[in-house]
């Protein structure tokens, strides 16, 4: 046939690159050859930043029948008529496939975060790792999306008692939310800061109980954020001697642990 | 920082054609004029202006990346 068949793909890093192209291809890493057009500039993403573009060449010992890059890891045994049918099917898939970009599919909407969350950091002058993933969905089913960045000095953009990165979570969900054209929930953490802050409130709600225990007096917490407070309910909900309660009004607002009997 | 104002602003509204932001420098203050369509302030501005706040608040993360200060305003299409 005519050239080698080949799939260029651009990527924040070459790993990247190289995993998704053998996920589109369906091939193993042996099966193809790696070729790295453009180093992509370290650092930047997305908009305005250079990433990583690679081409993969497939290798094929006897060539022919492996086709269009689209085409697939199966053909290779087909005859040539099903071999066609088979790669109308695997690129009319694939059409639906790169629906990484179609909007409203888990993976779409995936893609359109991390692609996002980028493009804001990139505006704020910030470099970045990003990862985006689905959370267990809760109890209502609503399913969140975990947003990872990764990077040095992004202490900016988590502020005094996480508000930037609130802001900065809130107006990324609004953005999604608006281009798939349903309410997003996005979880953004930097630097695993969040998670650390939330086992540092779960100590302090099972110590505080304690003590409100011993005391028989009610505790009352500095003021936090919805999120927060939320993580303390959770974490004290089905404590057998406290209960707790919100008290005051934002941004003040507060969780007030009670002894049960009183 | 325009860039990012305009960023956000457009990906928020119904409008996005009609989204403008104007920079006004002075020395170290950064004004930014964010003006969008009218029927699409209550997208930009938030219930309490917590969408605005919010912008405000990467703003000034990206203003202080340049040290620099900056504020936003929304204004009325004109």
């Amino acid at each position: 046939m005519n050239e080698k068949p080949t799939l260029e793909i651009i990527a924040p890093t070459v790993e990247e690159a190289l995993t998704q192209g053998l996920a589109q291809l369906g091939l193993p890493a042996e099966a193809v050859s790696l070729e790295v057009l453009d180093a992509g500039t370290k650092g930047l993403f997305g908009l305005g930043g250079r990433q990583v573009r690679v081409r993969l060449t497939i290798k094929s010992d006897d060539d022919d029948e492996i086709a269009a890059p689209a085409s697939a890891p199966y053909s290779k045994a087909a005859t040539e008529k099903s071999s066609k049918i088979q790669k109308k099917k695997k690129s009319k898939q694939k059409a639906k496939g790169s629906a990484t970009k179609e909007k409203g599919t888990p993976a779409g909407i995936l893609n359109l975060v991390e692609e996002t969350v980028s493009k804001l950091l990139f505006h704020m002058n910030m470099q970045a790792q990003i990862s985006a993933e689905y959370a267990e969905s809760d109890r209502e089913g609503r399913k969140t999306i975990h947003v990872d960045i990764r990077g040095e000095d992004l202490s900016g953009l988590i502020g005094r008692r996480s508000e930037t990165l609130n802001a900065f979570q809130y107006i990324a969900s609004l953005m999604v939310g608006k281009e798939v054209e349903q309410w997003v929930h996005l979880v953004v953490d930097v630097e695993g800061h969040r998670s650390r802050r939330e086992d540092q409130l779960r100590r302090m709600a099972n110590r505080l109980s304690e003590q409100v225990i011993k005391t028989g007096r009610r505790q009352v917490l500095e003021p936090m954020s919805a999120g927060e407070r939320r993580i303390i309910h959770i974490e004290l909900q089905e404590h057998p001697a406290v209960i707790t309660e919100s008290i005051g009004a934002d941004p003040y607002r507060k969780v007030s642990i009670i002894p049960k009997d009183s | 920082m325009k860039a990012l104002v305009e960023y956000i602003a457009k990906l928020l509204v119904d409008h996005p054609d009609q989204v403008e932001v104007h920079e006004i420098q002075s020395d170290n203050h950064v004004r930014l004029e964010l003006s969008v369509a009218k029927d699409d302030m209550g997208r930009v501005i938030g219930k309490k202006g917590r969408v605005a706040n919010s912008i405000r608040a990467l703003l000034r993360v990206a203003a202080e990346r340049d040290g620099k200060q900056a504020t936003l305003d929304v204004t009325e299409p004109r």
